[in-house]
């Protein structure tokens, strides 16, 4: 049976707890990302030229931020659609809306993490501003 | 029912999605090996040359800079001009010229693929394993192993070289000035409000050969899942208390299974349009139809980056927006979904 | 394809020459695919491909038919006897040229499609054996990938190569674009066989991560996996032509079959010379239905356990 996925709004935690779940969700990702961003462009610095780093650091985390605002978009627009084609064509792989939506905003922030990570690191300590 | 809200909000999504092009554009464009200001500058100009473009596009800034223009840009659909492919010209006018050809192609193809595919899915489910089932999907399957680019080549060579029917290329006969009725830019359409006759057969003509093609590959997937789909529908109870209660299979059929069985298909047609799309890509170079596929492929080949990005953005805009209407349709189609 | 990859799984169980025949075709999953004549025409129209391939490969010589011939060749000659195939607008014969080209879709198919499987069974079985937020990010992610068109998006991967790698250029951006297939399909078939209590059991006896997904995990993944890359093998033969086509792999003059119907349709196709697109698009079409026929077959015989996973 084709169900209907059921709204039901009564059962929702506050919208406070709501929004609290999300920012830990996004924050966590996020400080990750700015660590990962950090030690990467301070190692790859030593390595090589300090302008080239910053710059592929940063376009790296560009590349996930516009992945993550992508694949969430995707996945609010077309969430029911995935769903009802993976139960018809007997492909199902567990794939649900809410749990796509949870992975791209890890995403989003990780590479908003990167993002700013390199921003720091590019114009406090190496001083490209 | 559809409620306005829900409409508003899904429009809202074109934001994440434009920034979310805009991001990758921007990543591709500093991850490439190429380096734009050479690209623009062409390979021999000068040092001092190269450094002018530099600083005209501001690619001596610090990199995050750039994102924020970039992006700022990009939201107000500011993609600057075309580096090489059309020099002096904003990306929104080469945008605008080239959207309705690839517009009607799709248009055209998915309308062949949805009227072929649901018949041919509900013959198949109906006889299951007879002939016509058999054949439909061993049809199918051939429909996907060909690809466009010799489907598309073969069918100009029996049609408009060996039997000379209908025309090789193009989107209307080189005779007619389209450019003058231009309205929608799709040609079947303009020719219809100007009521030019001989031009609108003319475009038709141009048009069954590239339709066809790209329609036979959304035909295969539509019709395995409308199979796959009404076959579970037969299957429910609902279906068999029917047969009992002594009416007739085929209207059974129509009457109880159809309007179930197409609310999945529905969404699949949406997700299969971005299929479509990629198809249009080789189906407009086979057929020397100048769209937004053929564009994209040039754009990338030459390195013209502000094209390439309002390309894809077109492509994720018109992707959006077409399942948007998948989605009022769904609803429609099944009234137990509140939006 | 099928019966390969069993072969050399059961020969490490160390049976008899014999027996291991036996065994082979006792398997539900072999006797099933070899009743089914669809799939026995796939298997022979590959074997046909694959003897071409490599008779191109051993005693044709790449320099002759990628030089230009004219003087020595009727230039654009039709068909015929001495010609089979016909000559190019460069005087080549078009016959080994086609025959070579069955070499390129092997070879570039293959690696495209191993390399996609490693890649795509490494985060499957990652994904199903940590799960959590491991997998929630790996198979989202893999998801979003499978949500764009494979073509544009191999389009897009390609502009990030630098151009001098020719067909390898198609071969990685394709690489990636089906990664996310077999990562689906491996997940799925590796929490089929975790769910077993045999690895829990293992597990409590002291086996080590890596140790319970190579030896007890992998194994048991082989039947879907199989299945999932002969499907992907007809896609990949596709989607390289198709990249070559808009020009973005083999460099000109390489007799590979998508640049040869790019050449037909840009030139060919307005006078009529219809031998230049018929022969390579000829060989393609039937190569890739060899595949799409096997695979079909292979997925109907699968166990349904497994068979839910493959798309």
């Amino acid at each position: 049976m084709t169900a209907a996925p059921d709204h039901s709004a009564d059962e929702r935690p506050p919208l406070s707890e709501q929004l609290g779940v999300r920012l830990r969700l996004v924050g966590t990702a996020l400080v990750a990302g700015v660590v990962v961003a950090t030690v990467s462009v301070v190692a790859a610095t030593v390595l090589s030229d300090p302008t080239a780093s910053v710059e592929t650091a940063f376009a790296l985390g560009s590349l996930l931020f516009g992945f993550g605002l992508l694949g969430w978009s995707g996945a609010v627009a077309l969430g029911r659609g995935i769903e009802s084609m993976q139960e018809t064509l007997d492909t199902q792989t567990g794939w649900t809306e809410p749990d796509a939506r949870r992975a791209m905003a890890r995403i989003i922030g990780f590479g908003l993490g990167v993002m700013l990570g390199t921003m720091f690191v590019g114009s406090v300590v190496l001083g490209l501003a | 029912m559809i409620s306005s809200r829900f409409v508003l909000k899904r429009l809202l999504l074109l934001v994440p999605v434009l920034v979310g092009v805009a991001s990758l554009v921007f990543s591709i464009l500093h991850l490439s090996p190429g380096d734009p200001a050479l690209t623009i500058a062409g390979e021999r100009a000068s040092e001092e040359f190269v450094k002018q473009v530099e600083e005209s596009l501001g690619l001596n800034d610090p990199i995050w800079v750039q994102y924020g223009r970039f992006i700022a840009d990009a939201a107000q659909f500011q993609f600057g001009e075309s580096f090489i492919i059309q020099r002096n010209t904003t990306v929104r006018e080469v945008l605008v010229n080239k959207l309705p050809v690839t517009l009607e192609l799709a248009i055209y193809g998915q309308l062949i693929g949805v009227f072929l595919g649901i018949p041919l899915g509900i013959l198949s489910a109906v006889k299951q394993d007879s002939i016509t089932d058999h054949l439909t999907r061993i049809g199918a399957l051939a429909g996907i192993s060909v690809p466009i680019f010799w489907s598309g080549p073969l069918l100009i060579l029996l049609f408009a070289q060996v039997l000379g029917v209908l025309p090789t290329s193009g989107r209307i006969s080189v005779l007619y000035n389209v450019e003058a009725i231009r309205v929608t830019g799709l040609v079947t359409v303009d020719t219809l409000i100007a009521g030019e006759w001989d031009m609108f057969v003319s475009a038709v003509r141009h048009m069954i050969l590239p339709a066809s093609v790209i329609g036979v590959y959304s035909m295969a997937l539509i019709s395995r899942m409308m199979r796959s789909s009404m076959l579970e529908v037969i299957r429910q109870d609902y279906i068999r208390t029917a047969r009992a209660k002594g009416q007739g299979a085929k209207i059974t059929v129509l009457k109880h299974g159809f309007r179930n069985a197409m609310i999945p298909v529905i969404t699949v047609i949406g997700i299969q349009f971005g299929g479509l799309l990629g198809g249009a890509v080789l189906t407009e170079t086979v057929f020397a139809i100048g769209g937004i596929g053929t564009l994209l492929v040039e754009a990338i080949k030459v390195g013209d980056y502000p094209i390439v990005q309002g390309t894809v953005l077109t492509f994720a805009f018109l992707f959006t927006l077409v399942n948007l209407g998948v989605d009022i349709t769904y609803s429609i189609l099944d009234p137990r979904i509140e939006q | 394809m099928s019966t390969e990859t069993k072969t050399t799984t059961e020969t490490t169980t160390g049976t008899g020459e014999r027996g291991l025949i036996d065994r082979v075709t006792a398997s539900p999953f072999v006797s099933k695919l070899l009743s089914n004549r669809l799939a026995l025409a796939g298997i022979a129209i590959i074997v046909t491909m694959v003897v071409v391939a490599i008779y191109a490969r051993l005693f044709i010589s790449l320099d002759a038919i990628t030089q230009s011939q004219l003087g020595t060749n009727p230039n654009r000659a039709a068909p015929s006897l001495e010609y089979l195939f016909g000559t190019d607008g460069q005087a080549r014969s078009l016959l080994p040229r086609v025959a070579y080209g069955a070499w390129y879709a092997m070879l570039f198919g293959t690696v495209t499609v191993a390399a996609s499987t490693t890649l795509g069974v490494g985060l499957g079985i990652i994904a199903a054996y940590y799960g959590d937020v491991t997998d929630n990010v790996i198979m989202r992610t893999m998801d979003v990938l499978l949500a764009f068109p494979s073509l544009l998006l191999a389009l897009a991967l390609v502009a990030i190569f630098p151009d001098d790698l020719g067909l390898w250029r198609a071969v990685a951006a394709l690489t990636l674009v089906y990664t996310p297939r077999f990562a689906r399909v491996v997940r799925g078939a590796a929490l089929t066989v975790l769910e077993n209590e045999y690895i829990d059991a293992t597990i409590a006896l002291g086996a080590t991560d890596p140790r319970v997904l190579v030896r007890h995990v992998l194994p048991n993944c082989l039947a879907p996996i199989t299945v999932q890359s002969t499907l992907n093998f007809g896609l990949a033969i596709i989607d390289l032509a198709a990249l070559s086509f808009l020009g973005f792999g083999a460099a000109a003059g390489t007799p590979s079959w998508g640049l040869m119907l790019s050449n037909g349709v840009s030139q060919g196709l307005l006078t009529g010379v219809w031998w230049w697109s018929f022969f390579p698009g000829f060989f393609l079409a039937l190569t890739v239905l060899g595949f799409n026929l096997l695979g079909d077959g292979m997925r109907d015989a699968l166990d349904p356990r497994m068979r839910e996973a493959v798309d």
